[in-house]
């Protein structure tokens, strides 16, 4: 086991290299000239030029990219174009509060998914699973920003109970995670029936009933287990998904975290932040499938890696 | 674990059912659409920023809510006849944050700062162009030697960017770190500044003004959605907010506790047209065009109402701005000049935008529905920020230009006439040196802006600056459409909040109730 995550964590150096160059080459491919935005509306071209400069935007792209590769190498992803910081720490500042509204949102969608899902796939076809899977595509289609500032206008502008931005108090994380998290447990929902439904068809559960198992007991000893791996695949993709910051949720909701900062970025052209939030969510994705595979073995022990 | 789950999230509901949202007496919270680049004036090159730079910083000469000018830490000033050399005597007793007196060496020291080139501020160019030196002839007396005579020179040191730094906090911190210890002289000391969620400012006790400031911190929020800006006004949870979307501005106004205020700004919306490249090179073309777009229509149907149809060349409220009158909506007349000017079916060409929000959508769609009236079919692109500067404002090779009909807008921020028409207009000023991107060149126009520059006497430069504009209004380079309103909303009991007419805010006396 420790021999393939060590395999798979070197894997993880090349790909981080390609997407590293990718990610520079798009990046400097979007029109418009950094330094003259930067600049601003009154700026001449005396400025302008000074700006380019400081920003190191007149050398040329090899020795750019040469700079990126190296600095990257230490840890150093640059300074951010629009506040001057580096980018490493501008990141940091916003990570937190990402990955806490993702933990709080995949929580709460994951229990209530996959109990809908369960609950649809036991009750297949009667009125549980009808009211489950009504829900489940509800969340799905109703779109992010509609709901967010839905739930803001009734929770925090009618009732006043909520907080309606920021992120200084738990409060503050009720309506993004709903809001967040809506889309995550309708899918999961879905997944956790079908994924069940299959599984009642086997014949281990036929065998676990023949015995004279509770019902209970097949249904969460036997089914359960078996039917959590696709689960736990999606969960880790919206997992994923989610770190990235969701642009829409954070900018309703104020929220101080990487999906407002990449908006920024990309509005001011801000290369240097949006290199480094690339490279940060590839090796999201890659360390979440990881995990992901790891969890497949302590679920299913028949599983084994070399 | 999952019934604990929720549990504690019902358990989370409850709680926040019990504690409502409460401030203390005199806390306010300002809520605006940005988030702020930088706390250095010199280094800013938003609105935003600068205004919020107004809590602690100030300048020798500023801009009261009507954007009159009138001095600050300066006493008064004198200019010598050659119009080169600017004495400025400042006022006595004035300490900055930091307990340091403000004298002279302030002056030169933030003068001297923003003119050396090895301090890469953003403001450089344009201190740089006309400053020479700077000395502190005694205490309280500074003096400013210019390369050549710039009449406007006092309006610049009135706009946001020119403030006083402390010399010894610039000293401590340096170049590049003040912009994140802020000392100056204003009515606000710098508290904090958490970069993705507020900066907060509180009184300075030694304020020069007595008896200012009457509140104990102001919280600057950056919130960027027009919704959520809207509904912490509603919650109670900001005091002040700007911009107020149009959509948003009846939902305010329905508010007992809210008053929505729409005040008149300086900025210009205008439609230029590409004078060097057929078939905008006629002067017809271009004055039937003008004549063909309905400005009251276009104010009601795009900026709901809260826009005036532009009456010049120059906003009202910019120093020697000439009140010429609405270009009139005569289709009539635009059809017998475009048939004069030898296309009485009209052409197709392109409608650029600068923007691509949605108001700027709506224009657009106006104007292409407005020039379809006489025979003019355009296809309309809305350049996106990197797109525009691609295409339009660093375009190297006027010859080869591919802008032609260009809806943009124009804040003169010096609420000075040089500032609306220089960057604009002048011969000199073609993308990619600054913004004329009508690629307008007369030289009577041109004689005007320089030798209005060149003179300090305020009659002979009124004559020039009145001739530039008439001569540009009936050359039309530009059909000037409207001169927009500024949207803000703040609550009753907050008073002394002005949205003053370059989108920048005034608020030394803000008080709340």
């Amino acid at each position: 086991m420790l021999q393939y995550l060590a395999k798979r964590l070197l894997g993880l150096i090349p790909t981080l290299v390609l997407v590293g160059a990718l990610v520079f080459l798009f990046v400097h491919l979007l029109p418009g000239d950094p330094a003259r935005l930067a600049a601003g509306p009154d700026a001449n071209a005396e400025t302008v030029a000074l700006v380019r400069q400081d920003l190191g935007l007149d050398k040329s792209l090899p020795e750019q990219f040469l700079r990126f590769s190296t600095g990257a190498l230490r840890g150093d992803f640059g300074r951010s174009l629009r506040t001057k910081r580096p980018v490493s720490t501008e990141i940091a500042e916003r990570f937190w509060p990402t990955f806490w509204l993702t933990v709080a949102s995949m929580a709460w969608s994951v229990a209530i998914g996959m109990t809908i899902g369960v609950l649809s796939a036991v009750w297949r076809n009667r009125w549980p699973d009808r009211v489950g899977m009504t829900l489940a595509v509800s969340g799905i289609s109703f779109p992010a920003f509609a709901l967010g500032m839905l739930l803001m206008q009734i929770f925090s502008v009618q009732l006043g109970w909520l907080p309606t931005v920021g992120a200084d108090t738990w409060r503050h994380y009720i309506l993004p995670s709903l809001t967040l998290g809506a889309a995550v447990a309708a899918i999961m929902a879905r997944f956790t029936r079908s994924s069940f439904v299959e599984i009642l068809h086997e014949d281990y559960v036929r065998t676990a009933r023949a015995k004279g198992l509770a019902e209970p007991v097949v249904i969460i000893k036997h089914g359960l287990r078996n039917a959590l791996i696709p689960v736990v695949t999606m969960m880790g993709l919206q997992f994923g998904f989610l770190l990235g910051g969701s642009i829409v949720v954070e900018v309703v909701f104020n929220w101080p975290g990487m999906g407002r900062l990449l908006v920024d970025a990309v509005d001011m052209r801000d290369y240097p932040v949006i290199q480094g939030l690339v490279l940060l969510f590839s090796l999201e994705f890659i360390l979440i499938n990881l995990i992901v595979d790891v969890l497949y073995a302590v679920i299913n022990p028949t599983i084994r890696y070399r | 674990m999952k019934s604990l789950l929720r549990s504690s999230f019902l358990a989370a509901l409850t709680l926040g059912v019990l504690a409502a949202p409460a401030f203390a007496a005199k806390d306010v919270v300002f809520a605006v659409a940005s988030t702020f680049t930088t706390t250095d004036p010199y280094d800013a090159n938003d609105t935003l920023s600068q205004a919020m730079a107004k809590s602690f910083y100030e300048g020798l000469y500023g801009f009261d809510k009507d954007m009159k000018m009138i001095p600050v830490l300066a006493e008064s000033y004198e200019v010598s006849k050659d119009g080169l050399v600017y004495t400025i005597k400042l006022k006595k007793g004035i300490k900055f944050h930091d307990g340091t007196d403000f004298r002279a060496d302030a002056v030169k020291a933030n003068l001297d700062r923003v003119t050396n080139p090895d301090n890469h501020l953003k403001r450089y160019g344009l201190y740089n162009n006309n400053i020479a030196k700077t000395e502190a002839v005694d205490d309280y007396t500074a003096r400013i030697t210019l390369k050549t005579p710039f009449s406007p020179f006092i309006n610049q040191l009135a706009h946001p960017s020119t403030v006083m730094i402390s010399p010894a906090a610039l000293k401590q911190h340096g170049n590049k770190d003040i912009a994140f210890h802020p000392v100056g002289t204003g009515p606000f000391k710098f508290v904090e500044w958490k970069q993705t969620d507020y900066l907060k400012v509180a009184k300075f006790d030694g304020y020069w003004q007595k008896g200012l400031p009457k509140v104990d911190t102001i919280t600057w929020k950056p919130v960027v959605d027009n919704n959520s800006r809207a509904a912490l006004m509603q919650t109670g949870e900001a005091h002040f907010t700007f911009p107020v979307p149009y959509e948003q501005a009846e939902v305010l106004k329905a508010r007992p506790e809210l008053e929505v205020v729409a005040a008149p700004s300086i900025v210009l919306r205008y439609l230029s047209m590409n004078t060097q490249k057929k078939p905008f090179d006629n002067p017809k073309v271009r004055q039937a065009i003008a004549y063909a777009i309905n400005k009251d229509a276009l104010a009601k149907v795009a900026f709901s109402g809260y826009a005036a149809p532009a009456e010049g060349v120059a906003p009202p409220g910019v120093e020697y701005a000439v009140k010429i009158g609405v270009w009139p909506y005569d289709v009539a007349k635009a059809k017998q000049l475009m048939s004069e000017a030898g296309f009485p079916n009209g052409f197709e060409t392109e409608l650029w935008s600068a923007y691509n929000h949605s108001t700027a959508q709506k224009v657009t769609q106006f104007l292409q529905q407005q020039l379809q009236q006489i025979g003019i079919k355009t296809k309309i692109t809305l350049l996106e920020a990197g797109q525009r500067v691609e295409k339009v404002e660093s375009w190297q090779d006027p010859a080869t230009a591919p802008v032609r009909l260009y809806y943009v807008g124009w804040s003169t921020s010096t609420g000075e006439a040089d500032w609306a028409l220089r960057p604009l207009l002048y011969g000199e000023s073609w993308p990619p040196k600054l913004f004329n991107t009508a690629y307008y060149k007369n030289d009577k126009v041109d004689a005007d802006i320089k030798g209005a520059q060149l003179t300090t006497n305020s009659s002979e430069k009124a004559r020039l600056y009145k001739d530039a504009q008439e001569t540009i209004y009936k050359d039309a380079p530009w059909a000037p459409l409207v001169t927009e309103r500024l949207l803000s909303a703040h609550n009753k009991k907050l008073t002394g909040v002005y949205v003053i007419p370059d989108a920048s805010f005034n608020f030394t006396e803000i008080d709340l109730k």
